[in-house]
């Protein structure tokens, strides 16, 4: 797949390692574009900057934003279920070990990965998977999005329909100081989520050039191309 | 059958039949029932036994009184909750100092078990209650005996509610709410609004007379047929929130054609009540009607969860993010990306200049 070179097949070739399965493939790409629409609805739904003029009954734009706001929710919603399921069903690079650094091995990949991104240490992790620091980060930014879900379903518990099974999250408006103190939560957690979207673009981007290993195309085809030499 | 007391008041003051039913009819509106639902409550407040309420006033400002006073068919309420049932009302009642609390005190003695408790205002418990005291006697004290020995209590007002204004930070009383001064009473039920509405705290009470049994509540023990909707879910204006029209500054063209008020601060979003159907001052208007956002004085802690009034978004104390989070995001996500293009700028050189990359068996080269 890979169309990257590498020193390494200069000896041995290269060995092509599956480290991302489809499951985890698909929830990054759901949640990938359900984050950009959420994004951009929700900083309208804040910041309604379109003034419709006109007759009310003609138009339906903050309706309409909304709507593809709540949807786009949903599949995000399913789409981190998958995943964090994933943590338990799939592959020693999706589980949740390769994420919360509980071993001696991912803490010494955390420490290395510090070192070479701070230009101290010269040679990436070279572990297929995610290095430890990058999984780290994912595992917060996953609560992150807990918090963004826990606090979307406070605000839409609201406004649903008398009835709705949805009134249940009302019930946690407390834990967040009340609706608008949730709202302000959300509208953090949301730049949070996009200054790691900028970080984490920069390390892929990064990793794709100085490894060379395929991983940008990793997440598109699942495999990763190591020299063979090397026995992992 | 007998002319009841009421029907003999009714014709003492001149009521007609006309308005009792009229009366009888709005009440069934508010509480959601169908227009059948009528004849049963003209039966129920005719005939049956009326309770007796006990309305007690402490930390606040008298407004549930003022609004009750005003109530949207005063004459009909009047009877119903002043002249048959009220036995003691200290801001309202003739009689005064001992003669009073006799009352309160021979009502509680005969009725035990059998009244209502109607609380209005927070409950004090600083300097060992001394901040609110009625007859030498300590509010929190008062409402331990009354509420203690009532069939049910009604909290009305978001002072007794939730604490209100008096329990907001930095809380120099330590008000408290009914719900927290006397934890455990009998049948607690949450009126709250800043004033609360006089509609409500009759059809409340007609609701028990015809039905025998409280209504069903929510997560805050508010009765759902007054609380069981957002303002914003039957707001006049919830047309133009949903095309997208807004008020952006007081007195713009969006405001002077009532237009939504989201903008603003409206937080009908994050506020039960039944305002935008019942209204005010019989029925004459309410806060968004005459283009003021809604503040959310229904809501449990309203003074420091719902300010900055104006504003969409909270302040945090101390932190005063608030309503420039937005901004503030921006700015940093432009200043990591700044950073990210610097850092990959960095690696970049050190790849190039020869650093080179990982050697094949990943040892430092």
């Amino acid at each position: 797949m890979s169309t990257l070179s590498h020193s390494g097949d200069r000896d041995g070739g290269l060995e092509r390692i599956y480290v991302w399965e489809l499951p985890v493939r698909l929830s990054h790409w759901l949640i990938a574009v359900s984050i950009v629409v959420l994004s951009v609805t929700g900083y309208y739904i804040g910041h309604p900057f379109i003034n419709v003029p006109g007759a009310a009954r003609d138009h339906f734009v903050m309706g309409t934003v909304r709507a593809v706001h709540l949807y786009a929710a949903w599949i995000f919603t399913a789409a981190l279920i998958v995943r964090i399921y994933w943590w338990f069903a799939g592959n020693a690079y999706a589980r949740w070990t390769d994420f919360i650094p509980v071993s001696a091995r991912r803490f010494r990949s955390l420490w290395n990965s510090m070192l070479f991104y701070s230009f101290i240490r010269r040679d990436p992790d070279d572990y297929p998977g995610h290095n430890a620091l990058a999984a780290g980060s994912y595992a917060m930014i996953f609560a992150v999005y807990v918090l963004l879900i826990v606090t979307g379903l406070v605000l839409h518990a609201s406004e649903v329909p008398p009835g709705s099974p949805f009134h249940v999250f009302g019930a946690l408006a407390p834990w967040f100081f009340g609706l608008p103190m949730a709202r302000l939560i959300h509208h953090v957690a949301m730049w949070v989520v996009l200054i790691f979207v900028v970080v984490h673009l920069h390390f892929v981007l990064l990793a794709s050039l100085i490894e060379r290993v395929g991983t940008f195309e990793s997440i598109f085809s699942g495999y990763k191309f190591f020299p063979r030499k090397k026995p992992r | 059958m007998s002319k009841s007391r009421l029907t003999e008041e009714l014709e003492h003051r001149g009521i007609s039949r006309r308005e009792f039913i009229v009366f009888c009819a709005a009440m069934a509106a508010v509480l959601g029932l169908p227009e059948e639902a009528t004849p049963a409550i003209a039966a129920a407040v005719e005939t049956e036994e009326k309770p007796i309420l006990i309305w007690l006033e402490f930390q606040d400002c008298a407004g549930n009184t003022e609004s009750l006073l005003r109530a949207g068919h005063p004459t009909v309420a009047d009877l119903i909750l002043d002249s048959i049932s009220l036995s003691y009302h200290e801001t309202l009642m003739a009689a005064a100092g001992s003669q009073a609390e006799d009352v309160l005190a021979k009502t509680v003695r005969e009725h035990k078990g059998k009244y209502i408790a109607l609380v209005e205002g927070s409950i004090p418990t600083g300097a060992d209650g001394g901040y609110c005291t009625i007859g030498g006697r300590a509010a929190l004290d008062i409402a331990r005996e009354i509420c203690g020995n009532a069939a049910a209590t009604i909290a009305v007002g978001t002072c007794a509610a939730f604490g209100g204004i008096p329990a907001a930070r930095p809380n120099p009383t330590g008000a408290l709410s009914v719900a927290d001064a006397v934890p455990g009473v009998r049948n607690l039920i949450n009126m709250s609004a800043c004033p609360a509405n006089a509609e409500n705290i009759t059809a409340l009470i007609v609701y028990y007379m015809t039905l025998k049994r409280w209504p069903p509540l929510d997560q805050y023990r508010r009765p759902m047929f007054a609380y069981g909707k957002t303002i914003h879910d039957n707001c006049e204006r919830r047309a133009h929130f949903d095309a997208g029209q807004y008020v952006e500054a007081w007195g713009d063209e969006a405001h002077r054609q009532g237009h939504c008020l989201y903008k603003m601060g409206c937080k009908g979003p994050a506020t039960s009540q039944n305002c935008p159907v019942v209204r005010w001052n019989e029925g004459t208007n309410w806060p968004i009607g005459c283009g003021h956002p809604c503040v959310g004085c229904a809501e449990p802690n309203f003074w420091d969860t719902m300010s900055p009034f104006y504003e969409r978004l909270p302040n945090v104390a101390g932190f005063n993010v608030g309503s420039w989070i937005d901004p503030v995001g921006l700015g940093l996500t432009g200043l990591v990306a700044a950073a990210a293009a610097l850092h990959g700028v960095g690696e970049i050189v050190r790849h190039r200049v020869g650093l080179g990359p990982v050697s094949e068996d990943g040892s430092e080269t």
